[in-house]
């Protein structure tokens, strides 16, 4: 499995010069991300002042097909479909970003560990990491997910526990060559202590590595709640643009033409809020790359 | 030098890598298409050459069904129709009584093979099938039935007396599952003679007819008698030799079931030639091909929604009536105050029930009866009324103290507030949306519910551990539903409700009231249908007081299907379309 | 110069796999709830205490965990993946049907993504920067950014339902009897909306993979040196550029197929494809626990060997991973 490693470290290292100056593609898509998931958000933050109506009440008949009160029309209950997907932004983005940050927080710290201390520790934890790997991801995914019931706490545990790994290769790929760097040797020597060069030295240095990682993780996490949900593994009492689809699907809204104005849009939000995570981390990518290098 | 290695190792590869991926899709486009099993002689003749490829095409299809009138083709020799397709969800295994999974339509696709002592007419009523006549004893033990003689099983061998006590005993032998339990009390039988056998009860026994003879198929002697793991047994085709009007002749895990018709059937030859039964994971896949005419027929109840939209398709019709089973909302007696019956009655009268069925079936169900029994059964009790009256359900509440003292909108008992947990589980989309209902009903009357829902098994082990009520129970509200064999026979309701785990192995909420144990006691003591009826509507009245639970509604069943390629099926009540008598001619239903 | 694996790294391999089996063992069996209603069907609550003990029995459930977990090993060993409890035939067999089904359409998911991907992404990396590259890579950002039922949900609708123009589930026509070309066809018109759900997922992380490596590959010295002699554009695009940028789409692809054997749950579930995706997901929520265990093990050893593939493929392909 270490030809991941070497695959991203090849990556990173013949990562070419971005040209600057003209228009540059990157911070263009950098910026649309940017635009995309404050927007988003916003959305999510002000929910209640933008729904038309309370989501969890019944305003309408239930199956109603989009109108001037409603303009996505009413769900199985007569729900208004536009409101539960302005409200599901909240349960959607939350998830994703506090599921990543899951991720973030248990990929970094196993990497940092792994690459600090690449004799005994090191190997045991990469190993772990080649387990985490190797076990199938998404029946394991369903599995724990069927196990521990279906709660939002436990969709972003398990999303986060599960989705570590690659983030702990990465980081501890590029810990292994600041290692090696001269001033940590020195003040090694000087007899700085491990935590000391850790927080000090090597933290700083792949903390944005560590943000990059975490804003692509966003964007998987969201793909992933909404297909957990789907599959009926999700809470399907939350509000989230993946329970939209659940009820979609668990009422054969797709063979109707409903499919236009319930199936369609919320697919699309999920599409959306990943796509700016994904934009965004294909930008920081870009600005990171060059600092990689630098450091080698 | 260096770079000419290189090269060759990388055109091998791709060689290798090329080769490995034309291996892989080779070796398997031919190899999961199952050989079709070998059929007899004479009905690979009647085998329609020109009927596979049409099948693609599904208009094609529907327009010649329409060219041919229905009527013309019956006064013909033949098959009304040649080839029948129908959907079901899931595997049923091998499909021997042994094998088959679920109760519906695992049971009903079954029967389509065998056939049992009585069947169920157009009305849900027990009648004599394989049996020609029969008498009880006068002490309720002994049943002597008369056997039909022009039965043969469809390897040509014929049907007797023998095959009827060897099924018993060979149940009773391997005793697991559904039918060892129906025949729960079995003794003894006697064979009179080819046509004649006696079957012995260790005790009376009055739902007999209906609960074994209506339900058990009837096996071969000449085919069991050497088996001795049946549950092991794969699908060969001597271990689905039956009696019934169709034979499985191929059977392709997770793909389709293949039936060809038992054109000697006993009861008359079936209408159609040829049933294939596809297999879905799920609904929507099955409504996907059943729109598009991929299949004639669902064999399960179609979705609410999906009765109105299907109905307009062309060609296409619902078939409608009732079903028994249940949809409740079951109160844990441990749980105070639902020990109170004023907490209980309260919460039935702040249920409105019209709008439950209105929202989440769309009509599509029958109110509860609070007394438990179907309005359209023979033993409903009219007397009993329920109604939606929320200022009722207040003064009730507040009868027994408990009143809104902070003002925060939910009432408290005892100093606590009426606050409770209502489990449903999250596979059962329907009962979820009826449990968002009930948490905003009850909120209405200043009762707090919050909806949790849980796996299927996790809400199987709260509300009901180990399948056996004597372990208690660890809910608060809980969804719940029984199905149809529970409610189809009525004289079971005390099993619901009886304070004694024995008599009342069903009673999940922990009912016990004197008035109902009396009543369930008295009409068992008796084997006068008289009295048993007039004793039914007694406890359907002390069920309607006591109020152990609420019933909700009943589910009607809808089943859709495609009126133009195939419209002569039997809606059994309670039991649904899915059954032999929907593919036999009107003639040969009973 | 070496190729093969070194001893420890086999261990390595061999140690994950342990861990994998036993884990694979215990997983399903911490579900909650007991399987009995399985193996009894829906009336088990109507069942005597001591025809529930004698299923239980005869499952072998009642065995303490460590007895059941030697049993399970030996019967590994011996090839033995038991019974399943819900539809009661053996297990091998179901998998050994429903495998070619999954091997089908991820393999040609597989070709159609490689070919797109590694074609896509050369382009894009030779035209860097230009407009077709900027819209490929859109365009791939955009599709990576889809949930996969979702497009599956959408081809259903549109395609199958509104248009009928290709079967909308199963693997094939069933009870047809169709044979030689007929029946070829018929698969792989009911293919062709999964495999298209499988590949637009598929395509975008080999579209990346191979523009990142190229445009490394582009910088490096000796593409310099090539194109300094003179050699064509052409030349040097097909002979030194592709050629030294497709070892890590291939070491890609190797993990991938792996992977390929579980990650079709999802498309599986929503074109009811009788594949091992599927039998994953019906299993898990029956609690059908052989199955469930057998499965993971087929796919555990899929994604190991694919690993071990990867492993041997590298250091062939890239001579800069030679040392």
């Amino acid at each position: 499995m270490s030809t991941l490693t070497s695959v991203q470290v090849e990556k990173t290292r013949h990562e070419d010069k971005p040209v600057r100056r003209r228009f540059n593609p990157s911070t263009f898509a950098g910026w649309m991300g940017g635009v995309i998931i404050v927007g988003l958000i916003l959305v999510a933050i002000f929910a209640k002042q933008l729904s038309p109506y309370d989501p969890a009440e019944r305003v309408g008949r239930p199956f109603q097909p989009p109108s001037a009160e409603h303009l996505l029309g009413t769900n199985d209950i007569g729900q208004d479909i536009l409101s539960e997907l302005i409200y599901g932004s909240r349960v959607s983005l939350t998830i994703g970003i506090v599921a990543s940050l899951v991720t973030m927080g248990i990929g970094t710290t196993v990497g940092l560990l792994a690459g600090y201390f690449p004799k005994r520790l090191g190997k045991v934890l990469m190993r772990i990491v080649d387990l985490v790997l190797i076990v199938p991801f998404l029946p394991l995914l369903i599995l724990l997910a069927a196990y521990l019931g279906r709660s939002l706490f436990n969709t972003v545990m398990i999303i986060g526990v599960l989705s570590w790994a690659g983030t702990a290769r990465v980081i501890r790929s590029h810990v292994l060559t600041i290692v090696q760097q001269d001033y940590v040797l020195a003040s090694r020597t000087i007899g700085a202590g491990d935590l000391h060069i850790i927080t000090m030295h090597i933290l700083p240095q792949v903390l944005l590595l560590a943000v990059g990682q975490f804003v692509q993780a966003t964007s998987g996490a969201i793909l992933l709640e909404a297909s957990l949900s789907f599959l009926g593994l999700g809470d399907p009492l939350q509000k989230s643009w993946g329970t939209v689809l659940y009820w979609a699907q668990v009422r054969g809204v797709f063979l109707t033409p409903a499919w236009r104005w319930w199936v369609l849009p919320a697919g699309l939000l999920i599409s959306l809020a990943a796509l700016g995570f994904a934009l965004l981390g294909f930008s920081l990518e870009q600005v990171i790359n060059p600092r990689l290098r630098n450091s080698h | 030098m260096r770079t000419k290695e290189k090269q060759n190792k990388t055109r091998l590869f791709f060689l290798g890598v090329l080769v490995a991926i034309m291996l892989i899709v080779t070796a398997c486009a031919p190899q999961p298409a199952p050989a079709p099993a070998e059929e007899p002689a004479g009905l690979a003749e009647e085998q329609p050459a020109a009927e596979a490829p049409v099948a693609e095409a599904p208009s094609e299809e529907t327009e010649e069904t329409e060219e041919t009138p229905v009527e013309e083709v019956v006064e013909e020799p033949g098959f009304m129709v040649e080839r029948f397709r129908a959907a079901i969800i899931g595997d049923e295994s091998t499909l021997n009584p042994f094998t088959y999974v679920t109760g519906e339509p695992g049971w009903n696709v079954l029967m389509m093979q065998y056939d049992s002592l009585f069947t169920m007419n157009i009305v849900g009523e027990p009648v004599p099938w394989l049996v020609t006549d029969w008498s009880l004893s006068e002490d309720g033990l002994s049943y002597t039935l008369s056997l039909r003689d022009d039965v043969s099983w469809n390897d040509g061998t014929p049907f007797t007396a023998h095959d009827v006590k060897f099924t018993f005993d060979y149940l009773t032998l391997n005793a697991v599952g559904r039918f060892a339990r129906d025949i729960r009390g079995f003794e003894s039988a006697e064979v009179v003679d080819d046509y004649q056998v006696v079957i012995n009860l260790v005790n009376p026994n009055p739902g007999y007819v209906r609960l074994a003879f209506a339900d058990v198929p009837i096996i071969p002697q000449h085919i069991w008698e050497g088996v001795n793991d049946p549950q092991n047994h794969q699908f060969e085709d001597v271990t689905n030799v039956g009696t019934g009007p169709y034979m499985l002749m191929e059977y392709a895990p997770d793909q389709f079931y293949r039936f060809v018709a038992n054109e000697n059937y006993f009861a008359g030859m079936p209408t159609v030639g040829e049933l294939v039964l596809i297999k879905f994971a799920d609904d929507a896949g099955a409504q996907a091909a059943f729109r598009t005419n991929e299949v004639d027929m669902i064999f399960r109840v179609i979705p609410p929604e999906q009765i109105d939209l299907l109905s307009m398709v062309d060609g296409v019709s619902i078939a409608q009536g009732p079903l028994f089973g249940t949809q409740m909302l079951m109160m844990n007696y441990d749980v105070e105050p639902f020990n109170l019956v004023e907490v209980r009655q309260a919460v039935a009268y702040a249920l409105d029930r019209e709008d439950m069925i209105d929202t989440v079936y769309l009509g599509a169900a029958t109110a509860g009866s609070n007394g438990w029994i179907h309005p359209d059964s023979p033993f409903y009790n009219s007397q009993i009324v329920q109604e939606y009256n929320p200022e009722r359900a207040v003064e009730l509440l507040e009868s027994v103290g408990i009143v809104d003292s902070d003002g925060g909108g939910v009432r408290e008992y005892e100093g606590a507030e009426l606050s409770f947990e209502l489990i449903t589980p999250s596979g059962n989309a329907l009962r979820l949306r009826l449990a968002e209902l009930i948490k905003e009903m009850l909120a209405q009357v200043g009762i707090q519910v919050n909806v949790a829902s849980v796996e299927q098994t996790t809400w199987e082990d709260m509300v009901w551990p180990e399948f056996d009520i004597t372990f208690g129970r660890s809910y608060e509200l809980s969804m719940w539903g029984w199905s149809a064999p529970v409610q189809a026979d009525v004289f079971r309701a005390p099993e619901l409700v009886h304070s004694d785990p024995l008599i009342g192995p069903l009673n999940l909420s922990g009912a016990n009231s004197e008035d109902i144990d009396r009543i369930a006691n008295e009409m068992a003591s008796s084997q006068d249908p008289e009295y048993r009826t007039e004793k039914i509507k007694e406890l359907q009245q002390a069920i309607a007081d006591e109020m152990p639970f609420v019933i909700l509604m009943y589910p009607d069943g809808n089943y859709a299907y495609w009126s133009s390629v195939y419209d002569n099926l039997a809606f059994i009540a309670g039991q649904g379309v899915v059954n032999k008598l929907s593919f036999l001619p009107e003639s040969a239903r009973p | 110069m070496r190729i093969g694996l070194k001893g420890n790294r086999l261990l390595e391999y061999l140690l994950v796999f342990i861990v994998a089996v036993t884990l694979n063992f215990f997983l399903p069996r911490l579900m909650p709830g007991n399987p009995l209603a399985l193996l009894a069907g829906v009336d088990v609550g109507l069942m005597t205490p001591e025809e529930r003990a004698e299923v239980i029995i005869e499952a072998g459930l009642d065995q303490p965990l460590w007895k059941q977990y030697f049993k399970y090993i030996g019967n590994l060993l011996r090839g033995d993946f038991g019974y399943s409890y819900r539809q009661k035939m053996p297990i091998i067999d179901m998998i050994m049907d429903r495998l070619p089904w999954t091997l089908l359409i991820t393999g040609l998911s597989l070709i159609v993504s490689s070919i797109l991907g590694v074609v896509l992404g050369a382009i894009a990396a030779w035209y860097r920067a230009k407009a077709i590259d900027i819209s490929l890579l859109w365009t791939m950002i955009l599709l990576g950014s889809m949930p996969s039922f979702w497009l599956g949900m959408l081809l259903i609708s549109v395609v199958s339902v509104e248009n009928r123009l290709l079967p909308s589930f199963g693997a094939i026509t069933p009870a047809m009897s169709l044979t030689g070309w007929e029946k070829t066809k018929d698969i792989l018109e009911h293919a062709v909306l999964p495999v298209t759900t499988l590949s637009i997922l598929s395509v975008p992380g080999i579209f990346l993979t191979m523009r990142y490596t190229m445009l490394g590959v582009l910088g490096e010295d000796f593409i310099r040196t090539a194109r300094a002699k003179g050699l064509s554009e052409k030349v040097v695009l097909f002979r030194h550029v592709v050629r030294n940028s497709l070892a890590p789409v291939v070491t890609i692809l190797a993990i991938r197929l792996g992977y390929a054997f579980g990650g079709t749950v999802v498309t599986e579930t929503v074109f009811s494809y009788p594949g091992l995706g599927r039998l994953i997901y019906e299993s898990v929520s029956n609690r059908d626990y052989p199955v469930l265990q057998a499965a993971f093990l087929v796919i555990t050893i899929a994604v190991l060997v694919s690993n071990i593939l990867a492993d041997l493929m590298y250091p062939i392909l890239d001579p800069r991973a030679r040392t």
